[in-house]
C-alpha cells in the first residue's frame, strides 16, 4: 500500500432512523467519543450545516466524517460515518449514501417504536446488501419503553434479541459499546486497489471557491489530484483541485484509496456537472463499467412560480439558477401565465422539496412568490398516437384529441396504532387510494387493544397526496401515525380538465385535473370559495366550473352597492382624503384577471385552493 | 395672512361631551367639564389673535359644532359669541347654527339661545328607537329629542336639522323606515342621514372586532338609503348632498362652504381651517387636546410674530400642523368635495377657479367613471349617477 489505511482497518457506516428519532445527537456523540470533535466546539450539531435544516428538523444533504477510534482489540481504525437525508423526497440520494457504506445503524427512539421512514429506510439499506445494526435510542425518557422496541424490531425485521443494543443518544449511555459493535459487526470494504479508479458520487455541493465538491466512496483503485479525471454518466472531464476528507472540518490529503471516504474539489460550476450517483474514474486509462445504480434525478411534483411583483421576474431567475448550482433536482423554465404575468414551471422531487425550494427563495433571496397548486406529470396519449408529457393543466391538449390521461401512482405505507386504522382508511380511500394489505408490527399479549402499531400498505394516485394529505393524516391520527411513498409507475385514470372562468373568462392558474366522477364536487366547492374570496367589484361576476365548455357549477358575486363615507368631519378634509388615500394604495396591490380586481392576499388563498 | 379677502366660514369646537357615544371618534371627551371656562376663554383669545393678525374678517356662516356644544351655559355662550362679535364682522343674514344633543337643553336654554343670535339648531337625534339610542350610548330617549324640537320651534328656531344614524348592526329595514317617518312627522326643515361607520378606536370598532356585535351590512345600508331618497322627495325635501336634505331655502351654508371649497377658520382644540393660497389652499389644525389647546393659548402673551400669506401658520401657537395644496391638489379636492353635492361642479366654475379645463384636466377618470356609469354629465356640470352616489369612495379614489 501506497498510501491510506489498511482496508481491514476501514469502516464506512451510517444511521438510518425515522425523523427525530435522533440520528443528530448520536453522530455528535460519536464525534465526540473519538475525539474528532472536543464537547465544546460542539454547540452546534456538525452534520446538519444548512439553517433550514435545523429548523425542519430534516437533513437535506448528506455528508461525511472520518473518525479515528482505538477499539478495546487495541488497533485503531478509520471510521467513516456517512449522512443520510432524513426524507422521503430523498430516497434515492439515501440509496447512494448507503451505497457507499457496509452497515448502517438502525436507530429506533424507545418511546415511538418503528416508524414509516424506519421501514422505508430498512429496506433501502437490506437492499444495498449492508449490515444492519438495530439500536434502541433514548432510553433515558420516562416514556421509554426499550423492551418493547426491541421487540417490535425483532418481529418487524427479524433481528435476533440479542443483536439489539440500548444507546442514550443524549447522555451517551452505551454509545461506546456501539462504537465496538460497528466495528466487529461491520465488514471493511473490499475493493480493488489496483484497479482502475471508480469513486462514487454519493453527494455534491457548490463551493465559491472550489466549484463542486463531490463527496465520493473510493470502490477500487485510487483518487489524488495528479490525473485526470472522468465522469462516466455525464462525460465531464476535470481536473480535481483538492482531495481530502472531513475530520470534520475539510482536511486535504494525497490520496483517497480504494474504501476510503472524502471528497474531492472538481472546479466544477453546478452540481448538475456532478451528480449523485455518477462514477468518478480516470480520464486516461477509465474503468470498463461505472459502479450500478446511477439514475438522473426526476423531479415529480410541478408548480409554477411567480413573482409577486412582476418587475423581480429578472431577479427570480437569478435566483433559481444560483439555487440549481447546488441542487440537480431542481427544474425549471419559464412560462408564462395570463393571471400571473411571467414566471417558471418548476419540478420538484416532492412536495417537502418544493417547500424548501420555496422558503430559500423568499428568505434568502427576499423574494415575494406566487405559487400555483402543485401537480404531478401527466401523460396524455393524444388521438394520433403520440404520447405528452403534462405538466399544468393549461398545457392540456384539447378534449377531443385526448385518447387517454395517465397519472402517477404511488405505493403509500402508514404506520399507526390500531385504533385508527378506520380514519386512514377513510382518507385513503377518499383519495382513489386502493389497499393493499396491512401487518401489526407487534405480537404479543403484552400490547393493549388499539395500542397495536400497524402497518397499511396502500397504491395511491401522487396527484391525491399533493395538498393537504399528509395534515389530514396526522390530524385524523392526532399526530401518531407516520408515512412513506415511493413511485410505481403511470396508470390511466379517468380525469378530465375542469376550468374556472371568473367573469367568463379561464383563469389558467386555476384549472386542474380531477377525477370524472369528482368534477362536480370539487368544481362546486372551488366555485363557493371564489366566491368568498373574491371581493365584490362595480358589476356582478359570474364564477364558474366548466368542463370542456360545459357549465357544471356557477355563482355570482353581486356588484358593490355601497362605498361611500356618509359623514362630514367638520372641515376636515385632510382625514377624508387620508382615508380615500389608503383604499388608492389597496388597489394598487391588485391582481387583475381581466376586470376583475383582487387583493394580493385574496389571489393567494385563491391559488392555494386547489380542491 | 390679509388680502384675498372675501368673506369665510367661521367654525367653532366645543369639545365637551356627558358621555362618549359608542360609533363616534370625533375630538370629543367626557368628563372635562370643570375646563369649559378656562376653555372659553382660550377660544376668546384665539379670535383675537386672528383679528391681529389678518384685521377683523367678513363671515357669513357661524357654526358651533362638538362634542356637544348645547352644554355651555349660557352665560359663557355669551361671553364667547361676545369676543366673536368682536373679532369678526358677522354679516347680515349669516347663518348661525348649534349641535345640540336632545336631554341638555330646555325651553329656557333654546330661547337664550335664540336672544344670543343662534337662528340655527341641529339636534343630534340618532334614532327614534329607545333600545337602539341604549346601544349607541346616547343619553337621550326619542321621547325627549321630539320635546326639544317643539321647544327649539316654540323658542322661535325657524331653520332646524335632525341628524339620523341608519344601518345600525342588525337594524331591519323597517324600524329605520319607523324612525325616518317619525322625524318627517315633526317637520323639520333639514334633515342629515349618515350611515353608520365603524370608526378605529371606538367601542364600536372593539365590540366589532370582538364579535360581539356584527359589522354594518353594506346591503342594508344601500337599500335604507335608496328607500330614503324616495321617502325624503315624497316629504318635499331636496336631496342636495350625499347625507343631506333640505326644504327649500334651508341648505346649510356652512357646510356648504366645505364642499364648495371656500374658506373657513375653525377656532378651537383640533378645529381645522382652510385658506387661499397660491394657486391652490393652505389647509391647517389646531392641537386636539383640549388642555393643551388651552395651555397654548395661556402661554401666548402678545400677537404672534408674523403670519404669512400661503404657508401653514404654524408662529399661531394653537395650531398643530397643516399643508399647503397646491393646485393638482386643489383640482382633486375641489372635485371630491364638490361631486358630494347633487348639483355636482360646475365646468365653468372649474374654469374660473382653476384656468382648467375639467374634462381635459381629468380626462381619463371621467371616462372611466362615466363607463361604469358613476358619473355623467350634463347641462355644464359633472355629477354622480345615483348610482355612483352609494359608490362615491370608487369615484373619488379615481380622482386622488
Ligand atoms: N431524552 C433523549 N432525547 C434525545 C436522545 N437523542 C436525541 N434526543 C432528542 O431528540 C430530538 C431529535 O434529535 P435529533 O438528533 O435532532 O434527531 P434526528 O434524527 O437527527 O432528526 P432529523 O435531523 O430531523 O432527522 C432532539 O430534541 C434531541 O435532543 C436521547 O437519547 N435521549
Ligand atoms: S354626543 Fe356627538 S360628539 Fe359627543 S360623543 Fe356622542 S357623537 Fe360624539
Amino acid at each position: 500500500m501506497a498510501f491510506g489505511m489498511e482496508q481491514g482497518l476501514i469502516r464506512n457506516f451510517c444511521i438510518i432512523a425515522h425523523i427525530d428519532h435522533g440520528k443528530s445527537t448520536l453522530a455528535d456523540r460519536l464525534l465526540e467519543l473519538t475525539g474528532t470533535l472536543s464537547a465544546r466546539e460542539m454547540g452546534e450539531l456538525v452534520l446538519d450545516d444548512m439553517d433550514l435544516e435545523r429548523e425542519r428538523g430534516i437533513t437535506i444533504k448528506a455528508s461525511a466524517v472520518r473518525m479515528t477510534y482505538r477499539a478495546r482489540d487495541g488497533r485503531e481504525y478509520e471510521l467513516n460515518l456517512i449522512d443520510t437525508p432524513g426524507h422521503v423526497d430523498f430516497t434515492y440520494e439515501v440509496s447512494r449514501a448507503l451505497a457507499a457504506c457496509e452497515g448502517a445503524v438502525l436507530l429506533v427512539d424507545a418511546s415511538q417504536g418503528i416508524e414509516a421512514q424506519t421501514l422505508a429506510n430498512f429496506f433501502l439499506a437490506l437492499d444495498q446488501g449492508l449490515v444492519i445494526v438495530p439500536v434502541v435510542n433514548k432510553i433515558d425518557l420516562p416514556a421509554a419503553e426499550p423492551e418493547r422496541v426491541a421487540q417490535e424490531l425483532c418481529d418487524t425485521f427479524g433481528f435476533r434479541r440479542e443483536e439489539v443494543l440500548f444507546v442514550s443518544a443524549k447522555e451517551g449511555a452505551g454509545v461506546h459499546e456501539l462504537l465496538e459493535e460497528v466495528v466487529r459487526r461491520v465488514p471493511p470494504p473490499s475493493g480493488r486497489p489496483e484497479a482502475p479508479l471508480r469513486a462514487l458520487v454519493f453527494d455534491s455541493k457548490y463551493d465559491p471557491y472550489k466549484g463542486v465538491v463531490a463527496y465520493v466512496r473510493v470502490v477500487d483503485g485510487h483518487l489524488d489530484t495528479r490525473r485526470p479525471l472522468r465522469l462516466m454518466a455525464t462525460g465531464r472531464r476535470l481536473e480535481p483541485l483538492e482531495v481530502g476528507y472531513f475530520r470534520p472540518s475539510p482536511t486535504p490529503s494525497q490520496a483517497l484509496v480504494a474504501g476510503e471516504v472524502g471528497y474531492v474539489a472538481t472546479g466544477l460550476k453546478t452540481v448538475g456537472d456532478c451528480r449523485v450517483g455518477d462514477t468518478i474514474t480516470w480520464d486516461d486509462t477509465p474503468a470498463s463499467e461505472p459502479l450500478p445504480g446511477y439514475r438522473p434525478p426526476k423531479p415529480m411534483v410541478f408548480a409554477g412560480l411567480y413573482p409577486a411583483d412582476a418587475e423581480e421576474y429578472g431577479s427570480l431567475r437569478d435566483a433559481l439558477e444560483k439555487l440549481k448550482l447546488n441542487d440537480a433536482a431542481l427544474d425549471f423554465e419559464p412560462e408564462s401565465s395570463l393571471a400571473l404575468g411571467p414566471g417558471f414551471r418548476c419540478g420538484f422531487l416532492g412536495l417537502l422539496h418544493m417547500d424548501i425550494v420555496q422558503e430559500r427563495l423568499e428568505r434568502e433571496f427576499g423574494l415575494n412568490l406566487l405559487a400555483t397548486a402543485p401537480s404531478v406529470e401527466y401523460r396524455v396519449l393524444t388521438t394520433d398516437g403520440q404520447e405528452l408529457p403534462v405538466r399544468s393543466p393549461a398545457e392540456l391538449p384539447p378534449p377531443t384529441k385526448i385518447a387517454e390521461i395517465r397519472e402517477p401512482w404511488m405505493h403509500l405505507s402508514v404506520i399507526t396504532p390500531d385504533r385508527y386504522i378506520g380514519a386512514v382508511m377513510e382518507l385513503v380511500t377518499s383519495r382513489r387510494g386502493e389497499f393493499v394489505r396491512m401487518e401489526y408490527l407487534e405480537h404479543g399479549p403484552s400490547v393493549r387493544e388499539g395500542e397495536r402499531r400497524v402497518l397499511l400498505e396502500y397504491r395511491m394516485p401522487l396527484a391525491e397526496m399533493l395538498v393537504d394529505f399528509y395534515d389530514q393524516l396526522k390530524s385524523r391520527t392526532q399526530g401518531y401515525a407516520s408515512m412513506d411513498y415511493s413511485f410505481i409507475g403511470y396508470r390511466p385514470g379517468r380525469l378530465v380538465k375542469l376550468d374556472i372562468l371568473v367573469n367568463n373568462q379561464p383563469v389558467d392558474a386555476l384549472g386542474l385535473l380531477v377525477p370524472a366522477d369528482k368534477a362536480y364536487q370539487v368544481g362546486r366547492a372551488l366555485v363557493e370559495k371564489l366566491k368568498e374570496l373574491i371581493p365584490r367589484q362595480l358589476f356582478d361576476v359570474p364564477i364558474q366550473a366548466a368542463i370542456g365548455g360545459r357549465v357544471i357549477a356557477r355563482e355570482t358575486i353581486r356588484a358593490m352597492r355601497k362605498n361611500v363615507l356618509a359623514k362630514c368631519y367638520g372641515g376636515d378634509v385632510t382625514r377624508k382624503k387620508k382615508l380615500l388615500e389608503k383604499q388608492k394604495e389597496g388597489k394598487k396591490r391588485l391582481r387583475r384577471i381581466g376586470r376583475v380586481e383582487i387583493p394580493q392576499d385574496a389571489f393567494l388563498a385563491l391559488l392555494r385552493l386547489q380542491r | 395672512m390679509k388680502g384675498r379677502g372675501g368673506p369665510i366660514s367661521l367654525y367653532v369646537h366645543i369639545p365637551f361631551c356627558e358621555l362618549k357615544c359608542a360609533y363616534c371618534d370625533f375630538n370629543s371627551y367626557a368628563g372635562l367639564e370643570e375646563l369649559m371656562g378656562p376653555y372659553v376663554d382660550a377660544v376668546c383669545r384665539e379670535a383675537a389673535l386672528w383679528s391681529q393678525a389678518m384685521g377683523r374678517l367678513a363671515v357669513r356662516t357661524l357654526f358651533f359644532g362638538g362634542g356637544t356644544p348645547s352644554l355651555l351655559p349660557i352665560p359663557l355662550m355669551e361671553r364667547l359669541l361676545g369676543a366673536l362679535g368682536k373679532h369678526f364682522h358677522f354679516l347680515p343674514g349669516c347663518e348661525v347654527t348649534l349641535e345640540a344633543n336632545p336631554g341638555t337643553v330646555g325651553l329656557q336654554y333654546l330661547k337664550g339661545l335664540a336672544m344670543l343670535g343662534f337662528n340655527r339648531l341641529s339636534l343630534g337625534v340618532q334614532s327614534f328607537q329607545d333600545d337602539e339610542l341604549q346601544a349607541l350610548d346616547r343619553l337621550h330617549t326619542a321621547r325627549q329629542a321630539e320635546e326639544a324640537f317643539g321647544w327649539a320651534r316654540e323658542a322661535g328656531f325657524r331653520s332646524i336639522n335632525l341628524d339620523l344614524i341608519y344601518g345600525l348592526p342588525e337594524q331591519p329595514l323597517e324600524r329605520w323606515q319607523a324612525t325616518l317617518e317619525r322625524a318627517i312627522d315633526l317637520g323639520p326643515d333639514h334633515l342629515s342621514l349618515y350611515a353608520l361607520t365603524v370608526e378605529e378606536g371606538t367601542k364600536l370598532a372593539y365590540q366589532v372586532a370582538r364579535g360581539l356585535v356584527p359589522p354594518p351590512d353594506d346591503d342594508a345600508q344601500a337599500e335604507m338609503l335608496e328607500w330614503s331618497l324616495e321617502r325624503m322627495a315624497a316629504a318635499g325635501y331636496e336631496h342636495y348632498e350625499i347625507s343631506n336634505w333640505a326644504r327649500p331655502g334651508h341648505r346649510c351654508q356652512h357646510n356648504l362652504a366645505y364642499w364648495e371649497c371656500r374658506p373657513y377658520l375653525g377656532l378651537g382644540a383640533g378645529a381645522h381651517s382652510c385658506l387661499p393660497a397660491g394657486d391652490g389652499w393652505v389647509r391647517f389644525w389646531n392641537v386636539y387636546s383640549p388642555r393643551r389647546y388651552i395651555e397654548a393659548l395661556a402661554a401666548s402673551a402678545g400677537p404672534p410674530a408674523d403670519v404669512v400669506a400661503g404657508h401653514v401658520p404654524l408662529s399661531m401657537p394653537q395650531v398643530a400642523g397643516g399643508e399647503v395644496v397646491d393646485l393638482d391638489g386643489a383640482m382633486s379636492e375641489f372635485l371630491i368635495m364638490g361631486l358630494r353635492l347633487s348639483e355636482g361642479v360646475s365646468l365653468e366654475e372649474f374654469r374660473r377657479r382653476f384656468g382648467r379645463e375639467l374634462l381635459e384636466a381629468f380626462a381619463g377618470p371621467v371616462t372611466e367613471l362615466s363607463d361604469l356609469g358613476l358619473v355623467e354629465e350634463r347641462d355644464g356640470r359633472l355629477r354622480l349617477t345615483r348610482r355612483g352616489l352609494l359608490l362615491a369612495n370608487e369615484v373619488f379614489v379615481r380622482l386622488l
